[in-house]
C-alpha cells in the first residue's frame, strides 16, 4: 500500500480523527487526503507548538490526536511538547517531514533537520525514521501501540526516500 | 475587578463545562476558587491554554472555557487566527489582561500601549467579542456567552491581588487523566 494510505489506515485504526497540523509539500499527500474523509476534523494551525496544544485538548476531552509537520517546526513545538505532552504522559504521535536529508537544496533546512532525532533522543522520545513502504504498516501500527502503552509522544520521521521528495 | 473573584464568577455559571487555567496564578486562583476535575490546570506551555481549549472544544458539544492571560497569549497570536478560522460555537475565551508580565516583575505587556486584544479576535473573524472592566459587565457577557453560540471572546480587564495564592498541587498526569476520566470512564 502507498505510504500516505498506510498512514490514514493506521491512524483509523487506532481511532484517531483529531489532526492538528503546519502545511508542508511532503506530507500534503496524506494530509490532503485526511482533509478530504469526514472521519477526520483536521485543523490547520499557524505555528506546530500550537498544534500539540490542540491535540492535546482533544485528547483530554477523549478523542486520540495526531499533529503533523516538517522538522523545521518541531523547533517551534519543543516547549509544548517539553512542558505539556512529556509531563501529563500525553500519547500524540507527531508525523513529520525530514527535512535535512540527502538531496537537501537549502542549508538554511540542515541544522535543524540534522539535530531532529537527536533532540527527540534528548527527551527520551521514541522515534522512527521510514525511508520505504515494505513493512510499514506493521511499524507504524507498532508505534502506535508503543505510544498508548508508553502514554508518550512518539514521532515518525518521513524522509525523501520514503514520500519522494527530490533527491538528486 | 480582581482576578481571584472574576474566577469566581465564571465558575458560578461554568456549570460542568471544562475550564482551561492558563499557567501559574490564573491556575491557582482557579484551584482556590473551586477545584473540580473539569478544571484543567496548566504548568507551563505557556501560550498554548487557549489552543488546548481549542482542541476540547472541536471534540466535544460541552462549552469549553479558556481562562487565559494578555501576556501568555501575545506569545501565540495565532491561536486567535485558528479559532477565528475553526470557529467552533462552544468555545469562549476569556483574557485576564493585567497589561503586563505579573509574575516576571510586571513589566507591561504590549496590551498596556497599542495592542487590542479584542480587535485583533475581531479581525480573525470572532464576531462575538467584548471588553470588560467590572464584575457586573463581565456577568452579562459570560452569562451570554454560556448561552449563546460563539466563540466568544471576552477581554476582562483585571488587577492582580497584593499577595499570590498557595500555588496549586503541580500534578500535571494527574489533572490530565482525572479530567480525562469525565468523558471516557
Amino acid at each position: 500500500m502507498p505510504w500516505a494510505e498506510t498512514i490514514v489506515d493506521t491512524l483509523k485504526k487506532w481511532d484517531t480523527s483529531l489532526i492538528a497540523y503546519v502545511p508542508d509539500i511532503s506530507i500534503d499527500r496524506v494530509t490532503s487526503i485526511i482533509d478530504a474523509d469526514p472521519f477526520f476534523h483536521l485543523v490547520s494551525c499557524t505555528r506546530e507548538e500550537e498544534a500539540i496544544g490542540v491535540a492535546v485538548g482533544s485528547y483530554a476531552v477523549g478523542r486520540n490526536a495526531a499533529v503533523f509537520m516538517q522538522s523545521s517546526g518541531f523547533g517551534n513545538s519543543i516547549n509544548g511538547i517539553a512542558s505539556l505532552c512529556l509531563p501529563a504522559r500525553t500519547p500524540i504521535p507527531i508525523f513529520m517531514n525530514l527535512r535535512g536529508q540527502v538531496g537537501e537544496f537549502n542549508i538554511a533546512q540542515v541544522a535543524m533537520g540534522r539535530n531532529t532525532t537527536p533532540i527527540l533522543d534528548l527527551f527520551g522520545i521514541a522515534h522512527y525514521t521510514i525511508e520505504s513502504e515494505d513493512r510499514m504498516d506493521t511499524l507504524l501500527d507498532g508505534v502506535m501501540k508503543l505510544c498508548h502503552a508508553h502514554r508518550n509522544p512518539v514521532a515518525i520521521c518521513m524522509t525523501p526516500m520514503l514520500h519522494g521528495g527530490k533527491i538528486a | 475587578m480582581l482576578r481571584f473573584d472574576a474566577t469566581q464568577l465564571v465558575l458560578r455559571h461554568a456549570g460542568d463545562s471544562p475550564v482551561v487555567g492558563n499557567l501559574g496564578p490564573t491556575s491557582d486562583e482557579l484551584y482556590h476558587a473551586g477545584h473540580r476535575d473539569r478544571n484543567f490546570y496548566t504548568y507551563g506551555s505557556m501560550g498554548l491554554c487557549s489552543s488546548i481549549a481549542l482542541g476540547m472544544a472541536v471534540s466535544t458539544d460541552d462549552k469549553v472555557i479558556s481562562l487565559d492571560g494578555d501576556g501568555s497569549l501575545l506569545m501565540n497570536l495565532g491561536a486567535i487566527a485558528t479559532i477565528g478560522r475553526e470557529k467552533p460555537e462552544n468555545l469562549v475565551v476569556v483574557v485576564w489582561d493585567n497589561e503586563a508580565w505579573g509574575q516576571t516583575g510586571g513589566q507591561p505587556s504590549h496590551t498596556a500601549t497599542n495592542t487590542n486584544l479584542e480587535e485583533v479576535a475581531q479581525s480573525c473573524g470572532i464576531a462575538k467579542t467584548t471588553t470588560v472592566g467590572d464584575l457586573e459587565t463581565l456577568e452579562e457577557a459570560f452569562g451570554r456567552a454560556m448561552n449563546e453560540p460563539g466563540p466568544w471572546f471576552i477581554v476582562a480587564k483585571i488587577e492582580e491581588a497584593e499577595e499570590y495564592m498557595p500555588v496549586a498541587p503541580v500534578e500535571p498526569e494527574f489533572t490530565l487523566y482525572r479530567f480525562r476520566n469525565t468523558y471516557v470512564g
